[in-house]
């Protein structure tokens, strides 16, 4: 068990070490078979974890940081979410894995890649692993320094260096936060073991829970992407599609989610942080579906869509679900890393266009896609029977049980950004797959030839994605249907995940119906105005813009707002500091020092010419001081 | 008598010496400083050492000099508009210098004066002078006439230099080295 | 003792700093330079004979009779180099002589 569970590390560190290091050396199918090989091989040794696992288990393998009473060995904590999330991490990007396979081929810098991509598995797998914050803390920023990496793979483009420049900046606020945070807790507990923090909620003062709490949240907010920290994800679209499936949308940027889900038991017992963390969630999400509505690059729109759903995770977590939260952080996983490989894959036809308002008629081309990307996008839009309505659903019905002014206009605007996330994911999947063929232009040098022969481990790769998106659900049907919930009843031992006020049935049912109404009712919009007669004219009218749909499609101008209200600010700061404190102060007034010194030797040196009356200078000077201080010894 | 004899003799050696190192042309710069040797000699036979004073006249005003006079004409520098006079930019911190030098020294040499006793003059015998010298101070003696001895062997290897240097004009005069020196302890 | 050993001392300073600043002033003539060098000595010699005459020890003489030598031989070889780097450089002129520079 302890094998197996080291293992699941220790493969993925492996591929990644072997890329890196002998990557000159292998030959480009062995570089690739060694990166996925070692992903799957994780997988099984997690299935086989899976299968032996009888209780939350607690291995410590070696010791790390050891300062005086500061214990952080590498421990790991296998419990039932760990080890669901270990499941889906290694599954997912296992898939995504043999995807890029088909995505990267022909890349110059192919081991570079998977030896970042295996990393990035490691490094989350030790976050979800992770037994205490220190090490946590480890995979933290080891997945960001992948994701920055990854981001600005082609770097040789100035736009993809600084997104990913970006990324990690605006990442590196949360992580400052969470970095307090874990401090604070060492020095009043004691311990940075999350286990031991998790049961000693009650030890302190309820404002002390409140400031811990609200600092973890900003440490999420940077990692998950959500408000106000959000800028940096619609920009990290600048990697590689596959880079921004596993990363951007399937699993990093749930790190956050997880972490809240995992400390919930200390912060949840604040009443103040739980509403910040609602509200943080709720807000987010509608903040992105507007955005989502109106963004004209295929990739953006999934990236404000992946914020968007990650606002309902957290929104879950903050209503207290916290087996919603991570069911729908396990659906989201499978069916947005469907969705962005079918992105990557119509990417890939048209030769790296990805303005949706330049495509069209792809379903008869490539139905390998167009069905697979349905699937996708029927569970993102929630439509009834996919495995995103019931985890979406079992949110907002959490939610809707807490009941409240609060979480009560929290349950409206979610229901209302469910409408949006239907009608924007139509949106997008009429736009680019329904209409005429001729509208879809490709760039490519040759213009107009389409990328007809698309490897077919690309179009594979969907097919169980699509299985487990769809039918995720499964994993926890509501009671009503009469099956057992069998993810509730696997993720209830855990502390914070049992004892959930539980909506009454017949509420449930009609939330379900709502619910269902409300996907249906976007889908419709979506028909009406992107289908048919009125394609064309919608079309046309969005791509002339507006004040209003710039307002949106600029993600509500927060970008120019951090541009005005920081960046500007520091950049004059720095120029001050650059032009006026240290090269005129410092190097100013070292340069006139060495200037000072450099004359001031020189004077002595002038004397060493070598010419003999110089030295006579010397001799007859010494004697002359000599004489005149006796003399004026004499005197005095 | 003797005391105006000596302050005239003084006067004429200071006289001399400044007259001899402000000559621009070198041979009378050497003949004004033999007039101011042959002062400094008369002050020697004043102060009742005649042997000195001999010595003074016969080597520093004979022998050394005559050397100079040698040197300088064998070398053509009789011709004070060809060579560089001291600019008095370069008399100046020299003269400074000296000034404040012998300033002090005065001052330092006049506040001792109470301190020294005047003991009735006698002389000393030049016998006794001898006995001393080669009693006393034999080694000494040796020592100097080795040194001697050296530098009529440098001045005799500089003189023969010109065949091992290629380049230079071969020397039209033999090296001078005169040794008359060589008798003078 | 006919005058004060202090006024034949204040002669030697005298004849002793003015070889000195003859010797700072020729620069650009190492006769001349040597010429000041036994000024100086001379200086130094009357001041020995002079506290020879003043504690009536001849010892001070003697010391005037070494000084006298060392000057000969010192002479003797210094005019043969002298007369060498005139050969070499066609000049006595110390300024250009400055092949000792560190």
């Amino acid at each position: 068990m302890e094998f197996y569970l080291a293992f699941i590390l220790l493969f993925p560190l492996a591929g990644g070490l072997c890329n890196t290091l002998f990557a000159r050396l292998l030959p480009r199918r062995l570089s690739e078979a060694v990166a996925c090989g070692a992903i799957w091989a994780s997988f099984i040794c997690a299935l086989l974890v899976f299968f032996n696992f009888t209780g939350p288990l607690k291995v410590e393998y070696a010791s790390w940081l050891t300062a005086f009473d500061f214990q952080a060995p590498v421990t790991l904590y296998l419990d039932q979410l760990s080890l669901s999330l270990a499941l889906m991490i290694t599954f997912v990007c296992g898939l995504i894995h043999l995807y890029s396979i088909g995505y990267m081929k022909g890349d110059p810098a192919l081991a570079r890649y998977f030896a970042l991509l295996n990393i990035f598995v490691f490094a989350m797998l030790v976050l979800v692993l992770a037994e205490n914050l220190p090490l946590l803390y480890l995979g933290w920023e080891g997945v960001g320094f992948c994701s920055y990496a990854l981001i600005g793979f082609w770097y040789q483009e100035e736009k993809n260096a600084t997104a990913g420049r970006k990324a990690f900046i605006v990442t590196r606020i949360g992580d400052i936060a969470f970095g307090i945070a874990m401090v604070w807790m060492y020095r009043l507990f004691g311990t940075v073991s999350i286990t031991q923090l998790n049961s000693m909620a009650s030890l302190v003062p309820a404002g002390i829970v409140t400031g811990l709490g609200i600092l973890l949240l900003i440490g999420a907010t940077g990692k998950s992407a959500q408000l106000p920290l959000s800028v940096w994800l619609p920009d990290a679209m600048a990697g590689p599609t596959p880079v921004s499936a596993q990363i951007h949308a399937a699993t990093m940027v749930t790190a956050g989610v997880y972490l809240l889900a995992r400390m919930f038991p200390l912060i949840g017992a604040s009443e103040a942080v739980r509403a910040a963390i609602a509200v943080i969630g709720g807000v987010t999400a509608f903040y992105a579906a507007t955005c989502a509505c109106a963004q004209r690059d295929l990739k953006r729109i999934l990236a404000y869509s992946t914020i968007s759903q990650i606002g309902y995770m957290v929104l879950g977590v903050g209503a207290g679900a916290l087996t919603a939260a991570t069911f729908h952080l396990l659906t989201h996983a499978f069916f947005k890393a469907l969705l962005f490989l079918g992105a990557g894959c119509v990417i890939t036809v048209l030769h790296h266009q990805q303005d949706i308002y330049r495509m069209g008629g792809l379903k008869s081309r490539f139905p390998a896609i167009y069905w697979p990307f349905l699937a996708g996008a029927l569970c993102l839009a929630g439509f009834p029977g996919s495995g995103g309505f019931f985890s979406k659903d079992a949110i907002l019905g959490a939610v809707f049980a807490r009941g409240g002014a609060l979480y009560g206009s929290l349950f409206a605007l979610g229901l209302f950004t469910a409408l949006l996330t239907a009608f924007y994911t139509f949106r997008m999947l009429f736009v680019v797959f329904h209409g005429e063929a001729d509208n879809s232009r490709p760039l490519s040098p040759s213009s107009g030839e389409w990328h007809s022969h698309l490897p077919p481990v690309m179009t594979v790769t969907l097919i169980p994605l699509a299985l487990f998106g769809l039918l995720g659900g499964i994993l926890d049907l509501p009671e009503y249907l009469g099956a057992s919930a069998f993810l509730s009843g696997f993720l209830g031992p855990i502390p914070g995940f049992a004892g959930l006020v539980q909506a009454v049935p017949g509420d449930e049912v009609s939330l379900q119906i709502i619910a269902a109404a409300t996907s249906i009712v976007g889908l419709g919009l979506a028909w009406s105005r992107y289908t048919g007669d009125r394609r064309a004219a919608s079309l046309a009218m969005e791509e002339a813009g507006s004040p209003r749909s710039d307002f949106f499609l600029y993600g509500w101008y927060l970008d120019h707002l951090y541009h005005l209200l920081l960046i500007r600010p520091f950049e004059w700061l720095s120029r001050f500091l650059w032009k006026r404190i240290d090269e005129s102060g410092i190097d100013g007034s070292l340069d006139g020092l060495a200037r000072f010194t450099a004359r001031l030797g020189g004077v002595p040196a002038g004397w060493s010419s070598g010419r003999v009356v110089t030295s006579l200078f010397g001799l007859a000077g010494g004697v002359c001081v000599v004489l005149a201080y006796l003399a004026w010894r004499v005197l005095g | 008598m003797e005391q105006i004899i000596f302050y005239i003799l003084a006067a004429v050696a200071v006289i001399g010496t400044v007259l001899a190192i402000s000559e621009k042309h070198p041979v009378h710069a050497i003949l004004y400083l033999v007039t101011s040797l042959f002062a400094v000699a008369v002050v020697f036979y004043l102060l009742m050492a005649p042997l000195v004073a001999v010595f003074e006249v016969i080597l520093y005003a004979g022998a050394i000099m005559v050397l100079f006079l040698f040197v300088i004409m064998m070398l053509d520098l009789g011709h004070p508009e060809k060579g560089f006079s001291p600019h008095w930019r370069e008399w100046l911190p020299a003269l400074l210098l000296s000034l404040v030098s012998i300033a002090s020294l005065v001052m330092v040499i006049v506040s001792r004066h109470s301190q020294l006793a005047v003991p009735a003059a006698q002389s000393i015998p030049i016998r006794e002078v001898s006995r001393r010298l080669f009693q006393g101070h034999g080694v000494a003696v040796e020592l100097i006439s080795l040194q001697l001895l050296f530098a009529l062997v440098g001045a005799l290897y500089l003189g023969k230099q010109q065949a091992s240097s290629p380049g230079l004009p071969p020397s039209s005069a033999p090296e001078r080295v005169s040794g008359s020196e060589e008798k003078s302890p | 003792m006919i005058v004060p050993l202090e006024h034949i001392l204040i002669l030697a300073a005298l004849l002793f700093f003015l070889g000195l600043g003859g010797l700072l002033a020729w620069r650009t003539n190492l006769i001349m330079m040597l010429v000041c060098i036994e000024v100086m000595l001379n200086a130094v010699m009357l001041v020995f004979v002079g506290g020879s005459t003043q504690w009536g020890n001849a010892d001070g003489q003697i010391f005037a009779i070494f000084i006298m030598a060392l000057t000969s031989s010192e002479v003797s070889l210094a005019l043969a180099m002298v007369v060498y780097l005139h050969r070499r450089k066609r000049t006595v002129n110390t300024d250009l002589f400055s092949e000792m520079k560190g």
